[in-house]
């Protein structure tokens, strides 16, 4: 029991590490996702594919590989382009490149929810829009969007939850800096110590879980507010369709 | 020009570059198996999930619950060390003396004699089944949705029959199955072949392992320096190798959907 409390006081300041990755990586990926997921609905070709590939390639590649390479290929840089900049400290740094990989990453599978959603927004709400005379700022701004975030909510809290799981392998790519050991990391250092794996282990997965539920928390409450007008708001479900 | 090609059908045909090539067969082996497994564990826990005994829907609920809120990478990490270690533990509980348990100095195994060697073999096979576990609680759910998709008339049609209930499961529900559980499956499909990206964490010399050692910056005494850091070209390839995977298989899903759904409602396809 004391071994218990004690991995759950060691992995406390882990656990910060992998909210930091997350809470950086969120609300970047959000805006470039629904750059990507108008991007894939435009009428211009060039854009158009050059959305679709980029979501198809992202959502298509593991995130392992996606770190290894960025990583790599900043390090290949490192001569050439940061050291005469003076910025090879801060570019090399887990800190920057997780967030900067997880981004890339997850905007690819939230402009995929986004884009689903888009479609799925009624056609008759859209004609109204251009009906009253509103530009496509304006409908964008004022019917397409409040209707898409609606439908896209349940599946975008999927998303954040399991982008939260993906900072589990920030680590497992990238050096460790000093002592910023996440959850990860801490649990398997903890098991070359002592080869405990029944402690150590379920300790950081319960971590895990308790941040995902909270996560779920915050949002269905977001997702009632944003459904208020609607009689029986619907519940944000654990149903995930997709991981890296 | 020559030169140039000469020199690169060397390089790609060293030895180090042939074991690349070679070890692409522990990511197919895994993906295959975990594909396979996951099927498995994911029917088994659908049929755990609608059973009429209450500890075994628990049981199949709590699988399917836990092991999604967990990431997959600390699920594959934490299952192969944690069979290892009970396996040994048994294995201690026979073999181990007093003596023997004096004389080990660390934590563990208990004594020298219960030491489990694993190698790339056992690793891969354990990496195999805590791929099909994580992935069958996602195929668990997928399955679960599709059995109860299945008509309720074909199960009564094949009770009317005089079928046991044993036989409406196997010969009619499960079949029917199929068709509505296929798209979901397709996308547990594609987590497992990312997932085979992490096996280089369980020390097995795979794809990923490869691909950093040999982008490493290359010297060599009777050459010089043949390259300085490749590893994002290697990584690259791999990059692109996955995606093609995928599309490959997105194919392959769509066919076998078109064939699966071949006399049954339109709906019940993708």
């Amino acid at each position: 029991m004391q071994a218990f409390l004690d991995d759950l006081a060691m992995m406390a300041p882990a656990v910060l590490f992998n909210l930091y990755f997350a809470a950086a990586s969120i609300p970047v990926g959000f805006v470039l996702a629904i750059f990507l997921a108008l991007g894939k609905a435009s009428s211009n070709t060039l854009i158009n594919r050059l959305s679709r590939g980029y979501i198809y390639a992202f959502r298509g590649s593991p995130l392992f590989i996606q770190f290894f390479m960025f990583y790599s290929l900043a390090l290949s840089l490192n001569m050439t382009v940061w050291r005469p900049l003076g910025i090879s400290g801060f570019v090399l740094h887990p800190l920057f490149m997780g967030p900067l990989v997880l981004v890339l990453n997850t905007a690819a599978y939230t402009a995929e929810i986004f884009y689903g959603a888009l479609r799925a927004v009624p056609r008759g709400a859209i004609e109204a829009a251009r009906a009253y005379g509103m530009s496509p700022s304006q409908q964008f701004r004022r019917v397409i969007w409040p209707n898409l975030i609606r439908l896209a909510w349940p599946a975008y809290t999927n998303e954040v939850v399991f982008l939260f799981h993906a900072t589990a392998i920030v680590y497992l790519a990238l050096p460790v800096v000093g002592g910023q050991k996440d959850l990860m990391i801490t649990a398997k250092d903890l098991f070359e110590r002592d080869f405990n794996a029944f402690l150590h282990f379920p300790v950081a997965a319960l971590y895990f879980l308790a941040v995902s539920l909270v996560v779920f928390f915050i949002f269905g409450l977001i997702y009632q507010r944003l459904m208020r007008h609607l009689p029986q708001p619907g519940r944000v479900r654990f149903m995930p369709r997709w991981m890296r | 020009m020559f030169d140039e090609i000469a020199f690169w059908f060397a390089y790609l045909t060293n030895g180090k570059h042939l074991t690349w090539y070679a070890s692409f067969q522990f990511t197919i082996i895994a993906a295959l198996l975990g594909g396979a497994l996951a099927v498995v564990f994911g029917l088994t826990g659908a049929t755990l999930k609608t059973s009429r005994f209450l500890p075994l829907r628990l049981i199949g609920t709590t699988y399917s619950a836990i092991v999604r809120g967990v990431p997959d990478v600390l699920f594959f990490l934490f299952f192969p060390l944690a069979f290892e270690q009970a396996v040994e533990w048994v294995v201690a509980t026979q073999v181990c003396t007093v003596e023997s348990i004096a004389a080990q100095s660390s934590a563990w195994p208990p004594c020298r004699e219960a030491n489990w060697f694993l190698g790339t073999t056992e690793y891969l096979l354990l990496a195999s089944v805590s791929l099909g576990l994580v992935y069958g609680a996602f195929a668990t759910n997928v399955i679960h949705g599709a059995m109860r998709a299945v008509p309720h008339g074909q199960l009564e049609a094949a009770r009317a029959y005089g079928m046991s209930a044993r036989q409406v499961l196997w010969r009619v529900h499960i079949r029917q199955m199929w068709v509505y559980a296929l798209p979901g499956l397709s996308n547990v499909w594609m987590l497992i072949i990312k997932a085979t990206s992490l096996l280089s964490l369980l020390q097995i010399a795979d794809i990923v392992l490869w691909a950093d050692r040999l982008g490493a910056p290359n010297f060599l005494p009777a050459v010089g320096l043949v390259h300085d850091d490749w590893r994002w070209r290697y990584y690259l390839v791999l990059f692109v190798f996955y995606i093609l995977v995928t599309w490959l298989s997105e194919k392959a899903f769509e066919a076998i959907m078109r064939r699966a759904g071949r006399g049954i409602l339109s709906e019940a396809r993708g």
